[in-house]
């Protein structure tokens, strides 16, 4: 992989700035990768916004007939209301209905919830985020260590028993679907061997425990993320021990790691420092974005297990058509999603050293 | 085993322990491969002697055996291969040793203390996310307890002594440096523990021109200053001619031909030997026709009966083609493996 | 990737219906042969075959089986071989008939993705410039939007009565994950030596996509609709699970929805109830990823063990 070298821009008279500043950003990674980023997100709030104002029976609407017959106010009445909710005004064309969403959003305001008059998407973005996030990085932790650690044994005993284990169960796992084998864990290590308490485990804290910065909280969250946590690592560690397995394999064969061998280094140096540094940095950039797709499916998950988190409120806004919230939590997903997906290109760019910009030219 | 009985019909350069300044003595040394078609012997009884301060060309073409044999001496012979005969005994002052049945612990301070091999192709012979100084702190600190700072400036040492700039060097990242320089960052890293033998795998193909003029330099000066043993391994005859004491041709696995420089170009006693040296083209044009060695290279899982050479040969005869060929000197400095060395130096073909 | 390169049995240009039946035909055949030597591949494959044949069959002729309140939740006995639901009707009935929907439903919504993806895919990589980049933009947006929650919110408020709409909306989140393999097969074919003659002779670009590029790309097109079908069971499953998807019939999802709602994970006797669906998906899912994996194996042989 060669440098990608930025050389200063020699700026010739008859070069319009437009277009030397599109050729900066295009040359300049870190740039180009975060403008990417932004227009992805602008598109995905464009569709989405199109999507509850175009779909057949638009929320908006609905709510407002809703709130005639519940109440029996006057459609300017409801209209005003659902204008306040939806952060919209009906009666405007929907182009300008569109602006005054953008305008809400960038003031962070993603409207209130249908259902729970009073209380704001952002709050309770904020109340069940923190739970997804939670388990998501707890279980992502625990799968990608796991992964890399096996995923080196089985590269260094290649062909071993161990080996062939480790890839059909990694594979069996990863196959089967993900809420698959969160009903499996709670039917079979639940229901039929009795060895977990599955209602004690609903739920992602106890009732009565407060929300605090303790241990015994923190024990707490865990024990109540654990099936969720379990059902994640076991679906994804495979991937992580089959891509570690195989870069590991290519990069023992590479002839630094036998110079290192001639040059007298120890054993575990090589396997650290030489072999598994090497071997684990494409996968590195990947952890961000298993991360942002982790959280989008936490959906299945989280309902399956009644984890209240991000999933799970939008399982329930779903179900119960609360609009604002769902497209606030769509937003935010998404957001969350491109946001790692940035991270993970802005991070390989940081690890390795082949793929950095250069200011001075040459090399 | 083996097909060939060598006679070593020695004199002088016999035993290790009397000759007092012998570093190195490969003796009837065997490699092969184990193949799904069976074992290919890749080197075939070699035998040789490393003075202190000498260097030694090993010459052939690919798939003669050099590197393979070059390998062997640190015993980083890829997990297919075999040594299933052959002494490889190396002395540092008073001490011997048997490199072939050294324990993992000695044999990993052997390498690189004792005994350092720059590969062929230094592309990616360093690791691509570690800087330059972090590989030389790594190199130094398997071995020895020393300070990062001192070995810093050791390093700065002997990146001066190669010719390179050793602040931009220390700093930069594999990939940021040429493949010349990386080539002489290997060079200078191999002198960090001071070993007595340095053995060079094709140190200047891959380079450029003038890069390997860069390079032939600074070996010969590091030699010269230094006194460390080197063994070249190459295809490169114009290579032995500038930086070797000592050449040694091989062919099919063997060393055909052995002897000071000056007696194996200018007295070469073996026909293979012969035969490179008219196939390089001399830049006094003197409108001689390029002469190239008829005949294809050998088929190690099948080489003929008798001398291997024989297929090839511009002096075979019918013994040639039957009879085991063993090792004979020439002088009391020169050793070859022909039946009619002779006839070879007195250019009489038949 | 290393394409295996197939003899040329060029399809006639006549019927396209009757070309794209002799392609997928054709393969089928190349999928197979290439997978020829890893065992797992095979048995995978055969097994898939019984399963599609059991599941298409079942509903023929096994009737549907009727509730018996009588008999909720009964323990497997010799009449009901996995026991009865909580209607009392036979579980084992109720998993062989329902694969048929999951199949057809998952089934439709691979190939409309593998069509959406290999058009716009070749089309993508052929045309290059702008074309492309507008394309691959594309794709890239609907691959960064969460597939799962769009398609829950989509297929809640869809009416969706027809499975196949079902599998409609499950194709269009489905395409772009294909598209850039497609697209970077593509991109290696367009420069082998048959296609640049093909240009030379000036056969025009729909000759030349569909008579050279794209019949030496069959057996990575069984691959693409082996992957894809693995992916519309998911999240068609998933659907079934949360409720979003119509809950008429009793096919494999609707199974599983109400066995866990319906609290089957209270009885120890039902513990059928909910593993036929379960042991029916998960095998079938993975049979399904073993036959990509030794496909793309076959392909890629460096993937292969030494031997």
């Amino acid at each position: 992989m060669s440098t990608i070298t930025v050389p200063l821009p020699k700026t010739s008279p008859a070069k319009s700035t437009v277009s030397s500043v599109v050729d900066w950003i295009r040359r300049n990674y870190y740039v180009a990768r975060s403008a990417k980023a932004l227009i992805t997100i602008y598109i995905v709030t464009t569709i989405s916004f199109f999507v509850v104002h175009l779909m057949p029976g638009s929320p908006v609407e609905v709510y407002i007939y809703t709130l005639m017959a519940q109440y029996g106010v006057s459609y300017e009445t409801a209209q005003n209301q659902a204008a306040a909710l939806f952060s919209v005004n009906v009666n405007e064309p929907l182009g300008l209905q569109y602006l005054d969403y953008l305008g809400a959003l960038l003031h962070g305001n993603l409207g209130n919830s249908l259902l729970s008059p009073g209380t704001s998407v952002a709050s309770v973005m904020l109340e069940y985020m923190p739970w997804t996030l939670f388990s998501v990085g707890v279980a992502l932790f625990i799968s990608f260590v796991l992964g890399i650690v096996l995923g080196m044994v089985m590269a260094f005993r290649r062909e071993s028993v161990l080996d062939h284990i480790l890839s059909f169960l990694g594979s069996l796992f990863h196959s089967i679907p993900n809420y698959i084998i969160g009903i499996l864990l709670v039917v079979i290590l639940g229901i039929q061997l009795n060895l977990i308490d599955i209602a004690s485990m609903r739920g992602s804290f106890s009732p009565g425990v407060k929300p605090a910065v303790s241990l015994h909280f923190f024990l707490d969250a865990l024990y109540h993320a654990a099936l969720p946590v379990l059902t994640y690592v076991l679906t994804t560690v495979g991937s992580w021990m089959l891509l570690m397995k195989s870069n590991t394999t290519s990069t023992l064969g590479e002839d630094y790691v036998t110079v290192a061998r001639a040059r007298g280094l120890g054993d575990w140096r090589i396997m650290t420092a030489y072999v598994g540094r090497n071997a684990v940095i494409p996968l590195v950039a990947q952890v961000a974005v298993a991360a942002g797709f982790a959280v989008g499916g936490s959906i299945l998950i989280e309902t399956l297990f009644v984890y209240q988190g991000i999933g799970w409120v939008l399982n329930s806004a779903i179900a119960q058509r609360d609009y604002t919230v769902m497209q606030g939590i769509f937003l935010v997903i998404t957001f969350s999603v491109v946001l790692a997906n940035l991270l993970a290109d802005l991070l390989y760019g940081k690890i390795d050293p082949r793929v950095r910009v250069q200011s001075e030219s040459g090399g | 085993m083996g097909d060939t009985v060598m006679n070593h019909v020695a004199s002088s350069g016999g035993d290790i322990a009397n000759t007092a300044d012998v570093v190195l003595s490969v003796k009837d040394l065997w490699i092969e491969y184990l193949t799904s078609r069976g074992p290919v012997r890749a080197v075939r009884g070699a035998t040789f002697d490393l003075h202190q301060g000498e260097s030694l060309a090993l010459i052939g073409e690919s798939g003669s055996g050099k590197t393979t044999l070059g390998l062997s001496l640190i015993r980083l012979l890829p997990h297919t291969a075999r040594i299933p005969q052959g002494q490889i005994t190396y002395r540092r002052k008073d001490r011997t040793s048997e490199v072939l049945s050294l324990g993992a612990e000695d044999m990993r301070r052997f390498r690189w203390e004792e005994c350092a091999m720059v590969f062929q192709g230094a592309q990616n012979a360093l690791n691509p996310v570690l800087t330059i100084r972090d590989q030389f702190v790594d190199t130094v600190q398997a071995h020895r307890r020393q300070g990062q700072r001192q070995i810093h400036e050791r390093a700065e040492e002997l990146l001066r002594l190669v010719q390179l700039e050793p602040d931009r060097v220390l700093r930069a990242y594999p990939h940021e440096l040429s493949g010349g320089m990386r080539q002489r960052v290997l060079i200078a890293m191999s002198l960090l523990l001071q070993p007595q033998i340095l053995i060079l795998d094709e140190p200047t193909t891959a380079l450029d021109i003038l890069t390997q003029r860069a390079v032939i330099d600074v070996l010969r000066r590091l030699k010269e200053q230094l006194g460390f043993a080197t063994i070249f391994v190459s295809h490169d005859l114009s290579l032995a001619a500038e930086l070797a004491d000592r050449v040694a041709t091989m062919y099919a696995g063997r060393i055909v031909e052995l002897g000071p420089v000056d007696d194996i170009f200018y007295r070469s006693a073996h026909p293979y030997t012969k035969a490179l040296l008219e196939a390089v083209p001399t830049v006094v044009g003197n409108d001689e026709k390029l002469i190239s060695i008829p005949g294809s290279p050998p088929d190690l899982r099948n080489l003929p009966e008798g001398c291997p050479f024989h297929p090839r040969c511009a002096f075979v005869e019918d013994r040639c083609r039957t009879s085991d060929v063993p090792v004979e000197w020439v002088s009391n400095r020169q050793e070859v493996a022909c039946l009619r060395w002779r006839d070879v130096r007195g250019e009489v073909k038949s | 990737m290393a394409t295996t390169t197939l003899s040329s049995n060029q399809s006639p240009t006549g019927n396209p219906a009757l070309r794209v039946f002799n392609d997928v035909v054709g393969g089928l055949r190349s999928a197979m042969r290439v997978m020829g030597y890893n065992k797992a591949g095979m048995i995978a494959s055969w097994f898939l075959v019984v399963v599609v044949v059991v599941c298409f069959v079942a509903p023929v002729v096994i009737p549907e089986p009727g509730p018996d309140y009588a008999n909720i939740y009964a323990a497997p006995s010799a009449v009901h071989p996995l026991g009865t639901d909580f209607q009392g009707s036979d579980v084992l009935a109720q998993v062989l008939r329902g694969g048929e929907v999951v199949l057809v439903v998952a089934g439709v919504a691979a190939a409309l993705s593998v069509f959406i993806s290999i058009t716009l895919g070749a089309i993508s990589a052929y045309a290059g410039g702008g074309v492309d980049t507008i394309i691959t933009g594309l794709a890239d947006v609907v691959l960064t939007i969460p597939n799962f929650p769009l398609l829950a919110v989509l297929a809640a408020y869809l009416r969706l009565n027809n499975p196949i709409l079902l599998a409609l909306l499950i194709a269009v989140l489905g395409w772009p994950t294909l598209l850039l393999s497609v697209r970077s097969q593509v991109l290696s074919l367009k420069e082998r030596d048959y296609v640049e003659a093909a240009r030379a002779l000036d056969l025009g670009t729909r000759h030349i996509l569909f008579n050279e590029i794209l019949p030496n790309m069959r057996a990575y097109i069984v691959m693409y609709f082996v992957t894809s079908m693995t992916g519309a069971i998911y999240a068609q499953v998933g659907l079934y699970l949360l409720g979003f998807a119509p809950l008429s019939g009793d096919n494999w999802g609707i199974m599983l929805n109400l066995a866990w709602y319906r609290g089957a994970i209270f009885f120890k006797n039902s513990f059928w109830y909910i593993m036929a669906p379960i042991v029916a998906i998960s095998v079938v899912q993975f049979a399904m990823v073993t036959v990509t994996r030794s496909l793309e194996e076959a392909f890629n042989p460096r993937l292969r063990k030494e031997g």
